[in-house]
Order: C-alpha cells, then sequence, then structure tokens
C-alpha cells in the first residue's frame, strides 16, 4: 500500500462494470485507494476519526454508483470527486452546526489539529499544517492535491472543474500565504 | 536569497506529521469490504455485447485507401518517366515541346543563356559568319561599350 496514486487498471474497470466480478474488482479497488484517499480526505478535516468515517462514505456511495460508472471518466477522478465532495459537505456541516463563517473555519481546523492525537510531532510539519489550515478552503484543496499528493494540473483540473490556469493561480496563491502565515507566525 | 516560505517546504518536503494507528488501512480494507451490501447492479445479468453496425465511412474505407494508395503509385510512375533519360540518352523533359522551342530560338538563347555575350565574342561571330569588317559601322566598338 502507499501514498501515491495507483495507475489506472484498464482490466479493473472492465471488471467493476461486470456484474459477476464487480465485487471482488471493488475489494481491489478499496485496496488500491484506500491509503492516497485517505490522506487527502484527512488533509482536508485534520481529524483521524473524521477521515476514517468520511472514508467510508467515500467508498460506500463509490459501491452503490458503480452501475453509473461507465468507465468513460477515470477511476481515480470518479473517486477523488467522490471523496472531495464528503470532505467539502463534512466541513459545511460542521461550519453550520458550529455556528461558525467560511472566514472562521481556520480556528476550528486548528483546534482540530490540536486535539488529533495522531501526528508525529514534527514541529516543522506541524507548523506547516496550521499555515495550510489557514488557507481558504479551495486552496487548501488545490494545495493538498498539489503539493502533497503531486498531482498533475490536468488532472485535478478533472476533478475540481477549474480550468488549469484557475489552479495554478490558487496554488501560487496559496504558497505566498502559507509562506506569509510562516514569517508572521516566527 | 531563499524566502522563508521555500526554506520550509523544502525542509517539511511531503512530510505532514500526521499519523494513523497501528495497521490502520490493513483494518479499514478488511472491514470496508465486508460491510459492502448487496446492489441491484451485482444481482444484474450482464448485458449483451452490442456490435456497432459499421458506418457508410467504415464500409468504404479500405476503397478509398486503396484508390489513394494507386493514384498515389501513378503519381510516381509518371514523375520517374518525366525524370529517367530517353532511348538516345537525353532527359526527356528536353523533348517537351516548350524546352524544345525556348532552345531552337537564337534571340531567347543570346538574351537569357548566353548572358557574357561580349565584343570579342561577336568579332568570332561575325568572322565565323565570313563577314567583312569594312563593311561594319566604324563606331561599332563604340556602339557595342554603349
Amino acid at each position: 500500500m502507499s501514498r501515491e496514486i495507483p495507475a489506472e487498471d484498464s482490466q479493473l474497470i472492465e471488471r467493476l462494470r461486470d456484474p459477476r466480478q464487480c465485487r471482488a474488482a471493488f475489494g481491489e479497488v478499496i485496496r488500491a485507494y484506500s491509503e492516497p484517499l485517505y490522506w487527502q480526505i484527512r488533509r482536508m478535516v485534520e481529524n483521524h476519526d473524521d477521515a476514517n468515517d468520511l472514508l467510508q462514505n467515500t467508498f460506500m456511495k463509490a459501491w452503490q454508483s458503480l452501475e453509473n460508472f461507465r468507465g468513460d471518466a477515470k477511476l481515480t477522478t470518479w473517486l477523488y470527486k467522490i471523496a472531495i465532495n464528503e470532505s467539502v459537505t463534512f466541513l459545511s456541516r460542521e461550519r453550520r452546526r458550529q455556528n461558525v463563517s467560511l472566514d472562521d473555519e481556520e480556528s476550528g481546523l486548528l483546534k482540530g489539529i490540536e486535539a488529533d492525537g495522531y501526528v508525529d510531532g514534527d514541529k516543522l510539519a506541524g507548523q506547516l499544517r496550521e499555515a495550510v489550515a489557514s488557507l481558504p478552503e479551495k486552496q487548501r484543496l488545490v494545495f493538498n492535491m498539489k503539493y502533497y499528493d503531486e498531482m498533475k494540473y490536468e488532472q485535478m483540473s478533472e476533478i475540481l472543474g477549474t480550468s488549469v490556469g484557475a489552479l495554478k493561480a490558487s496554488y501560487h496563491l496559496a504558497v505566498k500565504k502559507i509562506g506569509q502565515y510562516i514569517e508572521d507566525h516566527n | 536569497m531563499k524566502s522563508k516560505k521555500s526554506d520550509i517546504l523544502d525542509e517539511v518536503g511531503r512530510r505532514d506529521g500526521m499519523t494513523v494507528p497501528e495497521g490502520y488501512f490493513a483494518d479499514f480494507n478488511s472491514r470496508m469490504e465486508r460491510m459492502l451490501p448487496p446492489t441491484d447492479f451485482e444481482r444484474s445479468e450482464p448485458g449483451p455485447v452490442v456490435l456497432e453496425s459499421p458506418g457508410r465511412w467504415q464500409r468504404i474505407r479500405p476503397y478509398v485507401y486503396m484508390a489513394a494508395m494507386f493514384a498515389g503509385a501513378w503519381c510516381m510512375l509518371k514523375m520517374f518517366s518525366l525524370m529517367s533519360p530517353s532511348a538516345d540518352g537525353k532527359m526527356s523533359f528536353r523533348e517537351d515541346p516548350i524546352v524544345a522551342e525556348a532552345v531552337s530560338n537564337d534571340a531567347f538563347i543570346d538574351a537569357y543563356y548566353i548572358d557574357d555575350y561580349n565584343q570579342y565574342d561577336m568579332y568570332e561571330d561575325i568572322v565565323g559568319d565570313s563577314l567583312d569588317m569594312a563593311y561594319m559601322p566604324e563606331n561599332i566598338e563604340d556602339i557595342m561599350d554603349n
């Protein structure tokens, strides 16, 4: 298992579309994608327990809508779309529940970082996580996909439905804001 | 000078400092597979394989390709025959009526081909044609120089 996004497998997609083989094929999908999807979700919501629930929901939704997966979109794109949609919905639900605005989301995420026990104590990495948590939701998403997942802009564009140019600008702005945050907090 | 932002990104690399409980992914994968409920799709029969009937272009494509191939071969043969020497060893393009007419026209040759026709050549032509210099105008040299 690896954090890296697996390569597309056309045979696996064929088996997913075959009712007799789809369960076994979906088991392979879970094994191949659970880790990269988990980290994508975890970096958005910061907390392990929340990430675990959202990952479970992601696979459940993918399984239940397998019939609609026609195979013309990439498997990775399809799964990431579901995972990101789950994360964004969760965050907006949390905002509503805690009655905080989009701008105040940072404080909630920072609390999540502090409360989450599953961190390795790396001070620099922690500082970077705080800086990333200070970004607006879309920029955080773009930064995580580009920086941590090393995803290509073209693939990000397919998943997020945003132009490559806008994604590049968003990533550039995110890196700039992170630098500013670190300077301000040192 | 390196900025602080690139310093921290360089130093941290792709580490995010996040961890998961021991054996989390293995546990998750087996738990998730067991949790998958039966679906209608799973119970459905695989659909018949539908072979698309070939369209008009699909049907005529081999013939179009073949015609294009023959046309190409004909053009190549035509070009080779134009460029290859004829039986008497001359290039066949010399047999072209337009080229033949141009070559047989002295004025054309003098004007466009023999571009270094000078006074010496003229004297030689005169002598060659057995003309008497006495009949030439006295200022023939001046006329030629101008």
